[in-house]
């Protein structure tokens, strides 16, 4: 059982948002600093050195660090949570001790390159056949999901619309954020401009630069150090080339069936023993079809559901309590990463969950061959008792 | 780069394994890739999952289809795109099985539903390149008898 034998000792994140000026390498640089500063470890100790931005070769020189491996990977927004449990299991196989895991991007500080080889303040991203028909970016390809779920479902615009209402409601009160201090309405929702149906404006993440950097160790070594450390009670994963083959990959947002039951069945809980939900959001129907996938609410309620205010800080699963990527920043899977351990940590300032002790943290991305077939991987975290 | 001419299979394929079927829609014949043990249908290219790569072969299939699901795209996310939105892509699922990405033409994107009767239509897109698309199947049109 992996339950409660490592943590994560150390959190460093920079500032986020857009047209920050920095370089991805620096804010590396500066996610990993503060990280080890959060961890109250000395730089030296860090032995393991995962890479999660898109650079491919990472120069670790900038970095600083002497460790015994350095390898970056990726695999879409699952990528953060993945990270994670590359670090253990190189932490179980004696390979490391203590494993930085480091993540950053500086999309709005750059020209980014997009599909049809231009570029521009945004970029976009294709791959394979689909690309000649016009296919670019994630948006299509959640709206795909989000098409199937209303179809099946009879999920509404407005449905969608209060995921992005709630999440933006939390940014409003949470410094930092994209979405600090401008609150919307479900009125403002409707009125945003069609993106790609059923997506208004305001069912979409905007990109933001930052960095994140996490400091993975044995409970033993956390439990040393001076900073505060969060235990990863479980870790599980999933894949949606599976649901391809069956034709179920567009009814499922990802193939969170086997993901979920491998984190929950380490950790030895349930779902109802989760306090704070912080799910990979880049678009609102993402956080319906997730807070179904995992039990939260029966198939297909998960629009009403949120309606309810189910997801709210007096709901029964606050969720996304930072705002998401929605209206929080988009670090991929590091946005929900470090939602999770914000809460764990009582960091969440005004939108603090009271007493939170479990976090689940999911992320997808990646693919299998074509888009919607994405990685997922949770994680759930706990406070050291 | 920005190819000059519209984008075709060449240019966003991987490599050379699906050129049966491109070189098939320039005799506008629309193929599947199927299991010769089990007869289950593939697209792309693919290795049956129960059975491997062994018994795998293009064949001629319908050019028939369902609306799976779709998107109506609104946003220029690149230049290119700015005098082509809004338009509607869709997931098609062949009546053979498959999946198969394409824009569906020949109506208003607003008429575009899931569950929509769909069939490939070829479409020259340069000299050299011909593509499939979906287009609404009018019932009724050809057969009054």
């Amino acid at each position: 059982m992996l339950s409660g034998r490592f943590a994560v000792a150390g959190l460093g994140v920079t500032e986020q948002g857009r047209g920050l000026g920095h370089t991805t390498r620096d804010l590396q640089r500066q996610a990993l600093e503060l990280a080890i500063a959060d961890a109250g470890i000395a730089r030296g100790e860090i032995d393991g050195y995962i890479g999660t931005s898109s650079i491919t070769f990472d120069d670790v020189r900038y970095l600083g660090l002497a460790p015994r491996f350095a390898y970056t990977m990726q695999s879409g927004g699952a990528t953060a949570v993945w990270s994670i449990i590359n670090a253990i299991g190189a932490i179980m196989t004696g390979q490391a001790e203590v494993v930085a895991c480091v993540y950053a991007a500086a999309p709005t500080s750059t020209r980014m390159r997009r599909a049809d080889g231009t570029t521009g303040s945004f970029g976009t991203y294709s791959y394979g056949y689909p690309r000649m028909y016009g296919m670019v970016g994630a948006g299509m390809a959640h709206a795909f999901h989000a098409r199937r779920h209303m179809h099946r479902y009879g999920t509404t615009s407005e449905h969608l619309g209060a995921v992005a209402v709630t999440q933006r409601d939390y940014a409003s009160v949470r410094p930092g954020t994209v979405g600090y201090q401008q609150p919307i309405t479900l009125a403002d929702h409707q009125a945003s401009r069609m993106v790609v149906d059923p997506f208004r404006l305001l069912d979409c993440c905007r990109d933001t630069d930052g960095g994140v950097a996490v400091i993975v160790t044995s409970i033993e070594r956390a439990r040393d150090l001076a900073g505060t450390h969060t235990v990863v009670l479980g870790v599980g994963t999933g894949h949606n080339i599976r649901n391809w083959w069956t034709g179920d990959v567009y009814d499922l947002h990802d193939d969170i069936a086997p993901a979920a039951a491998t984190a929950f069945a380490q950790a030895g809980i349930g779902v109802d023993a989760v306090d704070v939900a912080a799910l990979y959001d880049p678009f609102s129907i993402s956080v319906i079809m997730q807070l179904e996938a995992y039990g939260f609410c029966p198939p297909g309620e998960g629009g009403p559901f949120v309606s309810s205010g189910a997801t709210r800080l007096d709901g029964t699963i606050p969720t996304n309590t930072g705002g998401g990527q929605l209206s929080g920043f988009y670090a991929t899977g590091f946005t929900a990463v470090t939602e999770g351990l914000r809460q764990l940590r009582g960091e969440g300032g005004a939108t603090q969950v009271a007493g939170a002790e479990v976090a689940l943290v999911s992320g997808h991305g990646g693919n299998g061959g074509i888009q919607n077939t994405w990685a997922h991987a949770t994680m759930l975290l706990g406070v050291d008792r | 780069m920005t190819p000059q001419h519209p984008l075709g299979p060449r240019d966003v394929a991987p490599d050379d394994l699906d050129n049966p079927f491109w070189d098939a829609c320039q005799e506008h014949r629309f193929l599947i890739h199927r299991c010769g043990v089990c007869g289950r249908s593939y697209w792309p290219a693919s290795c049956c999952i129960d059975h491997g790569s062994d018994a795998m072969a293009w064949q001629q299939a319908s050019g028939h289809g369902v609306v799976h699901t779709y998107t109506v795209v609104h946003h220029a996310y690149e230049p290119s795109m700015a005098d082509r939105v809004p338009y509607a892509l869709a997931v098609v699922q062949l009546a053979e099985g498959p999946f198969f990405h394409s824009d569906i033409v020949g109506c208003d994107p607003a008429e575009v539903h899931v569950g929509m009767d769909v069939e490939a239509v070829f479409d020259a897109i340069d000299e050299q390149t011909v593509i499939p698309r979906f287009t609404p199947v009018r019932h009724g049109a050809k057969d009054d008898s």
